[in-house]
Order: structure tokens, then sequence, then C-alpha cells
């Protein structure tokens, strides 16, 4: 944007206000850090009150005083002006985009509208006992990890006396892969049961996921007193009545029993059950799990698929409280650049939409992965310049050819291509269409380093690998190109999530062509590659020419 | 309160202090980045792409694409070969710099190279008598830019990495005596280089490779009582694209407790299981055999009996230490640091909060951390900063 002149920027007002859905800690810590930089936060929370609710206290293994001052904390929010809470309340639609959301919201009979520039959706974990997977009913020596934790809990005195002189076995990572956080609360239980009188522990247990800050201390610390560890491949045989647990013990190669007076079976912690409601009616992506992110490294820590939504902690991932902090603090200055002081300068081109050619299909609403499209009381569709990142995913599935991409316009890299193609030389003339996130960079990478590309190559330069149009591909075919490279993200990394998977098909489709008038497919190619790839970037071209020189210049060259 | 005419001071160019500069400039903050090498980026810019046909985010492009936004950013001033000197507060911090000295070993023919296109410069003459071609574009180490003192500092980010663990500390495994027996860090300048794995030796596609982990970490004998975080991503990933590249490879992972690699592990790790041995026990040491190939002994999972194997290569899962600098640095600025040599938190709740007013700590000097998650704290120690120079 550097480069654009003050006329071709215009500023665009934006709504200021925040929802943020989900009253539990994250919630709570979001809605106090954005009401700090001055924003005007509604709160929404599905249940009668805000703050830790129920088992979510073992769950982060917090002391007393920790406790005490996440309690300060949901005072804190309760008492500021700038934030309002609505408990007992659910989202019931969200329309609009980015910086003007309209957002339904329903409490009992009643229903209110809220108009919000960003939305926050910070929900909890779901926690959920295990027991049957291991075969287990739970009974008076059969327990849940969060049954054990108030078992233990400091304000529990017949509980710990009721652990005196027992064996208790915990079993963890073997009806899951687990988290940290779930092997943290074991060893907690461990140390906290070996200071009871007689009290010994014993653990079953997968892979320890000891990838957490001060963790492997605490696993020390259970073993130093006195706690022993069996790790498995597989689960133990556990009787149904959690009386006996018998394995094979591979370093004495013998097969082992243990009578335990408690079994203690792991918890899954995972994602919120409204997830994918919520994800629905946001109209962001789902992802692995059931958390509302896709594993992709342009939306991490906090962003969903479309701008001004963001996801925080447990929404997102699994998470201890230091990391859920730090996903907060993240979120507060997304929002804060987001929405600035209510005005924003944005490009005038970033996407336009001809009227006239706009026959009101919604193919571009449809496939649009960031949700930036909306229509008028005309029935024409309307690109939001806030929400819009200029992917061009739309303007090249566009039927009727109706939208341009600012700095891509079609005419021009249609100009590129007849202006790049040399049919004068000897050399293969290869055109390579890099997407400018990923193989643009990745080409530059090869320049820099003298690594060696083939003396014809061209490279166009594309938003995005879903810009790509068949219109480009048979374009640079007609006019010269003796072979052509269609270079985008790996799968998965594509900051528009399925510019990649658009370009691969419409290599297909070209390929079908191809086939049935007899041009031969090897001269297109679909390849994938990333910004720090040039090393492959120089193989992908030389590839492609050493293939050109076999199968000669392109009969449709001059 | 305006942010145009606020400074703040970064300590470290890594994947941390290259965000957090990033950040504040969006802020309107004017940061001064201090790094100690030649080239910004520190390891996570020298780190390849892991991906097969799909990316499996070890956010190695992440760490290209934040240097790309940080040298074209006119409010970040960059610091190469610098080092901090002394700090002093005195309503604001005025710091004294002093020039780091060339780091040599890590040249060639006198030049050092940096790692992505865009480093500026990309060439530095380290050392002008074993000097023959000189590339276009490089610059001699003494005409680097250099400034001795920056005064008016309202606040400081200490973003200065980790030390990769010296696989020669586990001597029986003979690190620097075989030719094919490679740390972690190595295989990713070998893989940079050559687009796959090869053996140094020979630069042929190893047929047998087995990777051990948790070297240098979890290791009580060392006093190392940490997970690094980052061997098993990067050694799953690793030996995951190396099979679909190669899928003859034959690969074998040695391991305590396998660690979850991104956010679809379930999924990713019964992949893995089915492209590769997984054994849960970790060789004491290895012996040399004929054809440069490594012999060595372990317990076999299923029966527990001693097995012998040759492998072509084997690579050393190394871990992330507290970096070189942290003695010296936390002196320097009167930060304590944890048991385990790690910059210490006041909040252990918020991990970029640190016992002075006005510095605050964001990346792996805090502790082991992945590309991502490092961003992410460097991001939080950006807007702990925006909190404390009360901009709004």
């Amino acid at each position: 944007m550097a480069d654009m002149t003050n006329a071709d920027m215009e500023e665009i007002s934006i709504n200021t206000k925040v929802l943020i859905i989900g009253g539990g800690m994250p919630g709570l810590k979001a809605a106090s850090e954005i009401a700090a930089l001055g924003y005007e936060v509604s709160l929404t929370e599905k249940e009668s009150d805000i703050g830790f609710q129920g088992e979510t206290n073992s769950l982060f293994s917090l002391s007393s005083k920790d406790l005490e001052s996440l309690k300060k904390l949901a005072e804190q929010v309760k008492s500021n002006n700038r934030i309002k809470v609505f408990t007992q309340t659910q989202i019931k639609s969200v329309t609009g985009v980015t910086g003007d959301f309209n957002v339904t919201l329903s409490k009992e009979n009643e229903i209110k509208e809220k108009r919000v520039g960003a939305i926050v959706v910070a929900t909890d974990f779901s926690v959920v006992p295990l027991n049957e997977k291991y075969g287990l009913s739970l009974s008076g020596n059969v327990l849940t990890q969060s049954q054990m934790e108030k078992l233990l809990a400091p304000d529990n005195k017949s509980g710990r006396k009721k652990l005196e002189n027992k064996t208790v076995a915990f079993v963890v990572g073997f009806a899951q892969e687990g988290y940290p956080l779930v092997m943290e609360r074991v060893m907690r239980s461990v140390l906290s049961i070996e200071e009871t009188k007689g009290c010994s522990a014993y653990v079953y247990a997968g892979d320890l996921k000891v990838a957490s800050d001060g963790l492997e201390l605490i696993y020390k610390d259970t073993r130093d007193n006195g706690a022993t560890y069996f790790k498995l491949k597989e689960a133990p045989n556990i009787s149904p009545d959690g009386k006996t647990i018998s394995f094979h013990d591979n370093v004495l190669r013998r097969n082992m029993e243990l009578s335990p007076d408690l079994v203690v079976v792991e918890e899954a912690v995972c994602a919120n059950q409204s997830n994918e409601g919520l994800a629905e009616l946001l109209r962001i992506d789902v992802g692995p799990l059931g958390f509302l992110q896709k594993d992709n490294v342009h939306l991490f820590p906090v962003c969903s698929n479309r701008e001004g939504i963001f996801v925080v902690g447990a929404t997102r991932e699994v998470q201890d409280l230091p990391l859920i902090w730090t996903d907060v603090e993240n979120v507060a200055l997304k929002v804060k650049n987001l929405l600035g002081d209510g005005k924003r300068v944005l490009p005038k081109e970033k996407a336009v939409v001809d009227t006239g050619k706009c026959v009101f299909c919604l193919t571009c609403y449809r496939c649009c992965p960031h949700g930036a499209i909306y229509w008028d009381e005309d029935n024409k569709a309307v690109i939001s310049k806030i929400a819009c990142q200029a992917c061009g995913i739309c303007a090249s599935e566009c039927p009727m050819d109706a939208i341009q991409i600012g700095g891509f316009k079609d005419e021009d890299i249609k100009v590129q291509i007849q202006n790049f193609i040399e049919t004068g030389n000897n050399e293969p003339n290869i055109i390579a269409f890099c997407c400018q996130n990923s193989a643009f960079e990745a080409g530059k990478m090869a320049e820099a380093f003298n690594m060696p590309l083939p003396a014809g190559l061209k490279i166009i330069k594309v938003p995005c690998a879903g810009k790509i149009d068949i219109d480009y591909l048979l374009s640079a075919f007609v006019n010269g190109a003796d072979g052509v490279l269609v270079m985008a993200c790996h799968n998965g990394n594509c900051k528009s999530e399925q510019g990649n998977t658009f370009a691969n098909m419409r290599v297909d489709d070209v390929h079908r062509m191809f086939e049935e008038t007899g041009f031969k497919n090897d001269r297109l190619k679909y390849v994938t590659l990333a910004s720090n790839m040039g090393q492959d970037f120089s193989s992908a071209a030389l590839d492609m020419e050493r293939k050109i020189k076999e199968l000669g210049p392109s009969p449709l060259r001059n | 309160m305006s942010t145009t005419n606020k400074k703040v001071m970064v300590v470290g160019g890594g994947i941390a202090g290259l965000t957090a500069a990033w950040e504040l400039s969006q802020l309107d903050i004017n940061v001064e980045l201090i790094e100690k090498t030649c080239f910004l980026g520190g390891y996570a810019i020298q780190f390849c792409c892991k991906a097969t046909d799909e990316c499996v985010a070890c956010g190695a492009c992440s760490a290209e694409d934040m240097l790309y936004n940080v040298v074209n950013e006119p409010k970040i001033k960059v610091h190469l070969a610098t080092e901090v000197d002394k700090i002093n507060k005195n309503g604001k911090f005025s710091v004294s710099l002093g020039k780091s000295s060339p780091q040599t070993d890590t040249a060639e023919g006198g030049i050092a190279k940096g790692y992505s296109k865009n480093n500026s410069p990309l060439f530095v003459v380290v050392d002008k008598k074993s000097c023959k071609d000189i590339p276009d574009g490089a610059v001699e180490f003494d005409n680097i830019e250099f400034a001795n003192k920056i005064d008016d500092i309202d606040a400081v980010i200490v973003a200065s990495g980790f030390k990769p663990f010296n696989a020669e500390i586990k001597g029986t495994y003979g690190y620097h005596k075989f030719n094919n027996l490679v740390t972690g860090l190595d295989l990713e300048s070998i893989v940079r280089k050559n687009g796959a794995v090869v053996r140094p030796s020979d630069g042929k596609k190893p047929k047998a490779i087995a990777f051990i982990q948790c070297v240098g970490s979890r290791d009580e004998n060392l006093g190392n009582l940490w997970c690094s975080q980052v061997c098993c991503p990067y050694a799953l990933r690793m030996a995951e694209q190396t099979k679909y590249k190669n899928p003859d490879t034959d690969i074998a992972i040695f391991y305590m407790d396998i660690q979850n690699t991104g956010k679809n592990f379930p999924v990713f790790y019964e992949k893995c299981k089915s492209d590769m041995r997984f054994v849960r026990n970790i060789p004491v040491d290895l012996y040399p055999v004929k054809g440069d190939k490594l012999e060595m002994r372990y317990m076999n999972d299923d029966d527990g009996l001693p097995v012998k194997e040759v492998f072509d290569m084997v690579v050393l899962s190394i871990g992330i230490m507290p970096g070189s600098d942290n003695v010296q640095l936390s002196e320097l600025l009167g930060i304590n640091l944890n048991q385990d040599g790690f910059f210490a938190c006041k909040d252990k709740f918020n991990r970029t909060s640190t016992s002075k007013d006005g510095i605050f700590i964001a990346g792996t000097v805090q502790g082991p951390k992945t590309i991502a998650a490092s961003m992410a704290h460097a991001t939080q120690a950006a807007g702990e900063v925006m909190k404390y120079l009360g901009v709004n």
C-alpha cells in the first residue's frame, strides 16, 4: 500500500463496538483488555453467571490465591461501565460484515439487536470422562479425574481422610492422545496424594505429554516423592470392577499385576459442543477436533477465516491459562489494529464489482473464503473493503467476469502474458503464474542465491493462486508459451484457505481440454511451494524446461 | 497518548524479536532492533519447509514473511552485529552498544551468507584475507553501520532467543566424529540446500535413517529438566517429508514420550505410525561401520531383547537450551533467571512480565517455544509494552 497515492485510497467508518461470546475466564480477560483500549464491549454468556464454572478450577491447577485474583477479574468486568454483560443469552443470528456486524441475541423470550465491528469467540473447554473407553463404570473405587480432584481439594478434610493408606492407580493417555493440560492434572493429583498419609500412587501412561513450561520438573517431583510410572504402548487390562490391573512389563519381561484401592480414569479435554453451531452462525471454519480454527499458520494465533472474527483460548486449541492470556493479549492488539479510532483508510479498488455485469448468481458469495461478500437492495454483489483480502478467487470464479482485483486486473495480466512471450528465440518459453505469498517469493529467493533457472522463464505474480483464471492459462499457450507452471502454496497453507484448491481444479480442467485436442498435458503443471523453497522452485522450473526440450516447441508457437 | 514519539528497544532479531518489532511498529511506535549477528531471522529463518503435499504448519515460512515485513518497515531501525553493553534507567532507558565480533565459524571462504533473500546485506565479508571471490552487494563487516549509543528508550523487549544443545556434550554419540551423524539443526540446512535429506559423506539419499529424540532435553544427568517442545514436531515432520519424497526410506524414531505436533495430532500421529517405526528406547551410543554407516544397540519394544541395527544416517534431535547471553543479559538488566536458566516471569499467568518496570521478555528467552508460540508470545509482549506506555 506504500506506493499508493491518496487518490487511490478512501476513508471508511467502522463500528468500534466489540462482541465477546463466552463469559468464562478467557472471555472476561478479553473483555477487560479490550475495554481498557477504549472500546465498548458486549459480553454474552449462556449460563446464569460469568466467571469460572464448576470443574474448570481444577483444570488449570489453580491455587486459592490464583482463584481469588480471577474472581476479582469477574467483579471488575461486572462493574466496568464500558462492558455490558448479557447472561443466559444466546446468539441467534449474525449478518453483515467486518466493521458492521448485526447480531441478534436472545434471552428467554427477549430478542435484542446489536451492531458491532468485531467479534471475539471465547468458549470454554468441554470435559468428558473416558471410563467407558477403559470398559469401566464409575463406582466407589473407580473415579474420574475430576472426582479425584474434589477429594483432594484443600477444604475437603474428609475426602483426604478417605484416601489415607490407599493405593491409587491413574490411567492416562490410552483412550486419547491428550495434552500437557491433561497430564498436568494427573501429576498435580499425584503430588497431592503423596502428601496423604500412607497413600501411594501408580501411573499407567501412554505418552507423557510434558511439552509445557515446568511440567518435566513436576514429573520429577512426583517420582522423587514415590510415584511409580508404567509407560506402556497399550492400555493395561483392568478388571471390570477396577480391582486388578495387569500388564506386561517389557523391561522385566514378565506379566505384572496390581490391586489398587482406587482407579482414577483420565478425562478428555475437548472442544465445546456449541462450537459448531457458532461456526455456522458466524460463517467461520471448523478446524480439527471441533476447534474453531484451521491448522493454517497464517491464522495463528487468534484469527479465523473472516476478518474481524477472532478466536481465543479453548475456542481454537487446548491451552493452559498463561497461553490463554497470550491469546487474549494478541486479540486485543488485533482488535485495535482493525478498529483503530473508527476510521480506516483503504484502497478504493481492492475488489470492484461491475454492477452492469453482475446477474446476482451468488457464485462470489459462496466461494469467498473470507465471508466478505454480501448484496445490496438492487440485488447486486457488494464486496466489503475491510473484510476482503483481495485473493481474487471470486474474480476468477465469476461466470460474468464482473469482478476485478486492484493491481491484478485481467487486462493487465493478459498484457503481461503477451509481452513476456518472445517467439523469436530458441529457448523454451515458460510462464510461471506464482502466488505472491509463496512461489513468487521462492522465485526471488532462487534468483538472489543464483540458483539455476531456465533462460526462457517468465514469472507473473498473482495475489493468490485462486486468481489464476483458466483464461490466463489458455492465453499463455495461444500466445506461444511452450510450458506453463501454476505455482501455489501447499495444501493447508493458503492464506485464503482454498485458493490453491481452485488453482489445482482449473489446471485439471485445462488438462481435460488438452486431452480432447491432443495437446500434451505435460506442458501445464501444478506445483506447490513455500516462500522459503528457492531450491525447489529452481528444480520445478528446470524440470519443466527439460520436459519442453523433450517435447519440442509448442505447436501453437509461430 | 501519541505513540509517534515513543521508542522501544528490542534485543534480538530472531522470530520473536522480529514479531515484537513489527507489532510495535504497527502501533506507530519507533523500534530499535538490536541483532548480535550480521543477519536477521535467528534460527527460525534457517529452517526448511517441511510440507509433504500438505503444509504441516511448522511455521518456517512465517519467519520468512515476518522478516520481509520488518525490513520494509521504516519505523524499525535495525542494528546488525551489535550487542548491548550497558543499560541505564533514569526515567527513560539509555543504552550503550558494542560491536560484536565477526562469526567466522559459519562463514565459507571468509564470506558469511544470509539465509533469506530478505537479509540485507545478503553477504558479509568477515575475513578479508581468506576471501577470493566477493559476491556483488557484499558488505565488509567493519562497514556495517553501527551506533554506539541509543537514548530516550521508553521500554525494552528482550528477545535474545535460545542456544541449540551442543551435541558434543553427549560424547558417546560421537557428534563431529562421524560424517553421517547430524543434528536436527544440521538437517534443516541440508534440506534447504539440497531440497531433500542427503548424507553429508556422499550426498546420496540415505535408505535407513534413525532419529534419536530428547538429545539434551529431559536429561536429569545434565540437569536439563525441561521438554524442549519443538523436537518431536520437527523430527516427525522431517521424517514424514522424507518419506513423502522418498517412500522407500526406512525411518526409526527412538523416543521417550511423543509430544503433540500440530492441531490435528491424532491423525498426523497415526500417519506417522504407518510410515515409520517408533521405538521407546533412547540408544546410549553409536559405532561407525563400513560405508560411513552407524550401528546402534537398543532394547526392542516388543520383547525387551537387545537388538543391533545399522543406519545410513542418524539424526540427533537436539533441544532448546537457555541462550548463551542469558547470564550476562540478566546481570545487565537486573532480572533473575529461573532454575533452568531461562528468564523468570514475575506474573505466572503473564509470561512476558519481568521484575523490572519497562522490561518485557518474548520468545525462547523465557523457555522453549515453537515458531508459532514465539510469535504469539512476542505479540503479547508488544501488547504489554503498549499498556505500559499508556498508549490508547
